[in-house]
């Protein structure tokens, strides 16, 4: 079958290709949505810098989706290959919403444990894009995946102090309404993380 | 934890009549109730003192506190007499009585002696404290607070309250309404070091979330007008991991460097 197997070749790659650059993507929106808090509320275009890498994110979904359903025999399996797909897009997803928020409820100031957790996100994605780029071997990865679980254990522990902290007595009920909503967010946002790391762990264990 | 006294709603109202941090005492018994109101008082940056026994009226007046909430019960046969004297310690000192449902005639017989103001319990916390913010107010309106706020100058700086606006050289420097009351709160105690929680209460009428920079942001912000409407004075001063504190002070090329750093970065480190 030597004619068969070259011509999947190139359809590997495409796969490799399209996750390697979901993980930039994620990166690149998880470190906009640290440097967007960071300056608020001057953050300038950066909401708008968010929004392009979520629609980025999206059209890169849909072509892996689009090549998932024009391919024939894939490099890793079709369930792994759309759940990884998806995982990868919620993490952006919830990175522009986090964004988007800041401006919608009209965020007069960042809160500490806000960048506290975009840091966390930001080492979660970088340690994601890192493991994706080097996916086509399937080696050597665990590292990453036990480093996400640990960041997705510490934005756990900063969410849970921040929500405390901020049913406290006498706070703004508003303050209240708004920054738990995007503690939840941020959260979310490193779950996703998480929840990527465990799919591709399972990805590695099948290929080893 | 409804709107506290001190929120500045919409478009008008400053913050409380009453002092920066009002003193209260509370005599009262009922450890619970006690126990509520000297942490709603608390929240809203004024000090509760707890007086689970009717101290000497000599020994109130030393402690000059600016507001008394008592529950008269607890003193039985004494009430009325105690009542009398300690509504005559000062003619600054709000007197509100907060007791068990009581008669017409003892409660005209109170406010008579020269109570303020008088609550029957059980009653909310939220409103206690507001009866001693109106008695307060009450209290001084003969005096400050009728009187227009003044001006006040501090280096090329003018703070107009009447204009709700900073001035220099007979420019306005275009402050929100944020931005000025932060000014004038900082400009009232020059000098002092006022703490980052202590502005937000004052200026939002909130407590102050832990974490948050709102004080720090509006600080940059009010430091940006300042300094382009008076370059060579620097009036906002950073007091790291504590708060701001108001000065003017002309710069010279040595300390300028020294004195322009960035928000206090304290509440970076939590646990």
């Amino acid at each position: 079958m030597p004619m068969a197997r070259l011509s999947l070749v190139p359809k590997d790659r495409e796969f490799f290709n399209l996750f390697d650059e979901a993980g930039t993507n994620i990166l690149h929106a998880a470190q906009l949505l640290g440097r967007l808090i960071k300056q608020w509320p001057d953050a300038g275009g950066l909401g708008r810098e968010i929004l392009i890498c979520e629609q980025e994110g999206d059209r890169i979904t849909h072509d892996i989706i689009h090549r998932l359903n024009s391919t024939s025999v894939t490099p890793i399996d079709r369930e792994d290959i759309h759940a990884l797909a998806s995982a990868l897009d919620d993490i952006v997803d919830y990175t522009e919403e986090a964004a988007d928020f800041m401006g919608l409820y009209n965020i007069e100031a960042p809160m500490e444990q806000a960048l506290q957790l975009t840091g966390v996100l930001e080492d979660a994605c970088r340690n994601i894009a890192q493991a994706l780029s080097r996916l086509r071997g399937f080696q050597e990865l665990n590292h990453y995946f036990v480093e996400v679980n640990r960041l997705e254990n510490e934005g756990d522990r900063i969410t849970r102090e921040a929500l405390a902290s901020l049913f406290r007595g006498g706070i703004d009920p508003m303050i209240v309404i708004k920054w738990k909503d995007i503690f939840e967010r941020l959260e979310q946002a490193i779950d996703a993380c998480e929840h990527v790391a465990n799919i591709l762990e399972g990805i590695v264990v099948k290929h080893t | 934890m409804a709107d506290g006294p001190h929120l500045a709603t919409g478009g008008e109202a400053t913050p409380s009549a009453g002092p920066a941090a009002a003193r209260v005492a509370i005599i009262d018994s009922d450890s619970g109730f006690v126990r509520v109101l000297s942490k709603r008082i608390g929240a809203v940056g004024w000090r509760a003192q707890v007086l689970g026994s009717a101290p000497p009226p000599e020994e109130l007046r030393a402690m000059r506190q600016h507001a008394i909430v008592i529950d008269v019960a607890m003193l039985g046969s004494e009430a009325w007499s105690y009542l009398g004297r300690i509504c005559s310690i000062s003619a600054s000192q709000a007197v509100v009585v907060c007791t068990a449902p009581t008669s017409v005639a003892q409660r005209v017989r109170g406010m008579r002696l020269g109570a303020d103001d008088w609550v029957t319990k059980p009653c909310h916390p939220e409103e206690v404290l507001a009866r001693v913010e109106a008695a307060l107010r009450a209290r001084q309106a003969g005096a400050a607070v009728s009187e227009p706020p003044q001006a006040v100058v501090a280096g090329e700086l003018e703070i107009r309250p009447d204009m709700f606006e900073a001035v220099v050289g007979g420019r306005a420097l275009g402050l929100t309404r944020r931005e000025f009351e932060l000014i004038q709160l900082l400009s009232a105690s020059e000098g002092r070091v006022i703490p980052r929680e202590r502005i937000y209460e004052r200026v939002w009428g909130y407590a102050m979330a832990h974490g948050d920079r709102s004080v720090d942001v509006f600080v940059r912000k009010l430091r940006k007008k300042l300094e382009a409407a008076s370059p060579g004075w620097r009036y906002v001063h950073t007091h790291f991991g504590v708060g701001y504190r108001f000065d003017a002070q002309e710069m010279d090329t040595t300390t300028a460097a020294a004195d322009e750093g960035e928000p206090p970065e304290a509440s970076a480190s939590l646990p």
